[in-house]
């Protein structure tokens, strides 16, 4: 039952991951469609030198011929090669792609690890002095920008650290250059950017916990549970989490595409080798075919995370029918 | 007199609110013994559940218990810590609710939420707790009664859920099951086997039963002794059928009078109760009830009655008939109470 309900579920998105191709093959083309890397920068290039680069690249053909050819690749698994340096954009982005699992996998599940419990605790002590605190923190957490307190960081916990003669954090890379890359090294540059990137999803989500367990608490089987005299504890994590745990499930699932584009500001700030990185510095050069795959592959982590969510929503809640 | 199964004296609860204080259970007092069941009738806010929402001392937060014993077993469960009160609810003293859509978590199986009183209090595994939860379904008549204990509650329908409620309630066999309107939410038909089911456990578990319902049908069918509560005060207590007979409480009386009778005469019109039931931050002076009753004299505005023992062990309290007045000779011979 639930196969045929993933199925379904896949077939649905097949239209939807075609018009997000289109859209993205068309904004690029506005924006960057003429463009002949390094034109600029040669002024020995004759008018017949750029026609012949431009038919070398097929942008002489009709547009959706281009489509059509660009989208033939991808279902290829080929994204075609950056105009920068000729390399695979798939492989550019399969390269990148871990550093920026690393860094947002952390931060859902940290977010996911600390929002629940606070949630938890804000909802049985509400209008308390600690709610009120929390609702404070989390109003700052989305209303501060993340550069913002990237940077706030940076400048304590690496520089200021550092004069002060303290064991400082560093301040960009997934690695050190020199000597690094083991874990314990890793773990350090984790570090600020992973706090800065989680403190987002604790802000969000602590509050979205928080309202259902209120909702979930005031329920006719919490007052059952209590009667069959269970300890207030099992009450709260067991009968009412597993209720209010259900909404948060499509929350956290909504995110997994900020895999990707959530951490862009966070990967710019902290100069993390991620897929965000990638697409924000390429996107300045007008490398289009790696910003075009970029966005392409984002959208089909939206299309899977959405899916994962439903999936999961559907077993964690027996009421929904895999229909 | 012997020691009662539950004996509660002066249980008065309070809730702060913006108005001020609101005494929803006011110095009530009871008693039960094994397999009795006692019913306890009153309007909506007139404290019924606050009652024995304070025996289980689960009052929703504001309100707290400010006054009272609740002995059970020789234990005053007011007195006793959260830990030990935490082993008499569902082991001693099971409660079912109203609403059986409700009531169940929607999450958890019902075999698995019905066995989960024996794994809490009685140490049982996961499989054992639900196979005894399979004989219970079999005992309150739920059918297919394995297979049932893997289902969700969203696949039972009203009437089983409430099955279902009273099985979780009776697995640990409680000497106290208290019902707070567990027919209110379902179908006719379904009422009267839900409580045929009740009365059946009572007789032949010996399980004492509070049943808090505002429909004096089921009273009259189920309860051996009765309860009548009037804004958080207890204003009538007896013997059923001694109550029905010669209520001694005109609330009682007006209550009793305005049910529809089928061997009546038809043109006789029915006779709700005037007015409506107080602001309890605000109640009335005197007798709670004296602005609605038809009987009222001075003394029931100045001064409150007690709970005064007049026949055969039925109490009442009200000026009116401690006074020696009998209500219906009273009601035939005034111009208000008369029958047209």
């Amino acid at each position: 039952m639930l196969g045929r309900y993933v199925a379904r579920r896949v077939l649905a998105a097949i239209p939807v991951f075609l018009g997000v191709t289109i859209v993205t093959f068309l904004l690029m083309h506005l924006t960057a469609g003429n463009y002949v890397p390094g034109l600029a920068l040669n002024p020995d290039l004759t008018a017949k030198d750029i026609a012949r680069i431009r038919a070398n690249l097929g942008l002489d053909r009709p547009l959706y011929v281009q489509y059509l050819t660009w989208l033939g690749g991808i279902l290829h698994g080929d994204f075609g090669t950056s105009l920068i340096d000729g390399t695979s954009v798939l492989g550019d982005i399969l390269g990148r792609l871990p550093n920026t699992l690393e860094l947002t996998g952390t931060a859902i599940f940290m977010g996911a690890l600390v929002a629940i419990p606070l949630g938890v605790v804000s909802a049985r002590r509400r209008g308390g002095a600690l709610d009120n605190f929390l609702t404070l923190v989390s109003t700052v957490g989305f209303a501060v920008p993340q550069f913002w307190l990237g940077l706030l960081l940076i400048l304590i916990f690496s520089v200021q650290f550092e004069a002060w003669h303290l064991p400082w954090l560093p301040s960009s890379g997934a690695y050190s250059a020199f000597n690094g890359g083991g874990p314990l090294d890793r773990l350090q540059h984790l570090i600020l950017p992973g706090a800065v990137l989680s403190f987002f999803y604790i802000s969000q989500w602590s509050r979205f916990v928080r309202s259902s367990m209120v909702e979930v608490l005031s329920q006719d089987y919490i007052r059952t549970a209590w009667a069959k005299g269970m300890s207030e504890r099992r009450v709260t994590y067991l009968h009412a989490l597993r209720n209010s745990i259900l909404s948060l499930v499509t929350l956290v699932g909504l995110e997994i595409p900020g895999l990707i584009g959530g951490g862009l500001v966070v990967e710019v700030v902290f100069g993390w080798p991620g897929i965000g990185l990638l697409a924000y510095q390429r996107a300045l050069q007008y490398d289009y075919t790696v910003v075009m795959g970029t966005t392409t592959f984002a959208a089909l982590l939206v299309i899977v995370g959405n899916l994962l969510a439903d999936v999961l929503y559907a077993w964690l809640d027996p009421r929904i029918r895999y229909r | 007199m012997a020691e009662h199964l539950l004996e509660v004296r002066g249980l008065t609860t309070e809730f702060e609110t913006r108005d001020g204080i609101l005494r929803a259970v006011d110095r009530v007092d009871l008693y039960l013994d094994p397999g009795e069941i006692l019913g306890i009738v009153g309007e909506s806010g007139s404290g019924k559940t606050m009652t024995v929402l304070s025996i289980m001392r689960l009052v929703p937060r504001p309100g707290r218990v400010v006054a009272g014993e609740v002995i059970y077993r020789g234990r005053d469960l007011v007195q006793v810590s959260e830990q030990e009160m935490r082993e008499v609810r569902g082991a001693e003293i099971a409660m079912i609710f109203q609403d059986p859509m409700t009531s169940l978590n929607p999450v958890f199986r019902t075999g698995w939420q019905v066995g989960e009183p024996l794994r809490l209090h009685k140490g049982m595994g996961l499989r054992d707790s639900i196979g005894q939860a399979a004989r219970m379904f079999r005992q309150v008549g739920i059918p297919e009664a394995e297979r049932r204990t893997a289902n969700y509650p969203h696949e039972f329908s009203g009437g089983m859920r409430q099955r279902a409620m009273i099985a979780m309630g009776l697995t640990t066999a409680p000497p106290l099951l208290i019902a707070d309107e567990p027919t209110t939410a379902l179908d006719v038909t379904i009422q009267a086997q839900i409580l045929e089911l009740l009365r059946e456990i009572a007789s032949q578990f010996g399980t004492a039963i509070i049943l808090i319902t505002h429909n004096l049908g089921v009273v009259a069918g189920m309860c051996d002794r009765l309860m009548v509560m009037y804004a958080g005060r207890v204003v009538e207590e007896g013997a059923t059928e001694g109550v029905f007979a010669r209520p001694k409480h005109p609330y009682t009386w007006s209550l009793l009078r305005s049910i529809p009778r089928l061997d009546a005469d038809e043109r006789e019109p029915l006779h709700p109760i005037e007015g409506m039931p107080p602001d309890l931050t605000n109640l009335p002076s005197g007798c709670a009830f004296h602005p609605r009753c038809p009987f009222r004299i001075q003394r029931c505005i100045d001064e409150r009655p007690e709970l005064v023992a007049l026949v055969d062990g039925q109490r009442a309290a009200c000026w009116v008939t401690q006074a020696g007045t009998d209500l219906e000779l009273a009601a035939t011979g005034d111009a208000w109470g008369g029958d047209g």
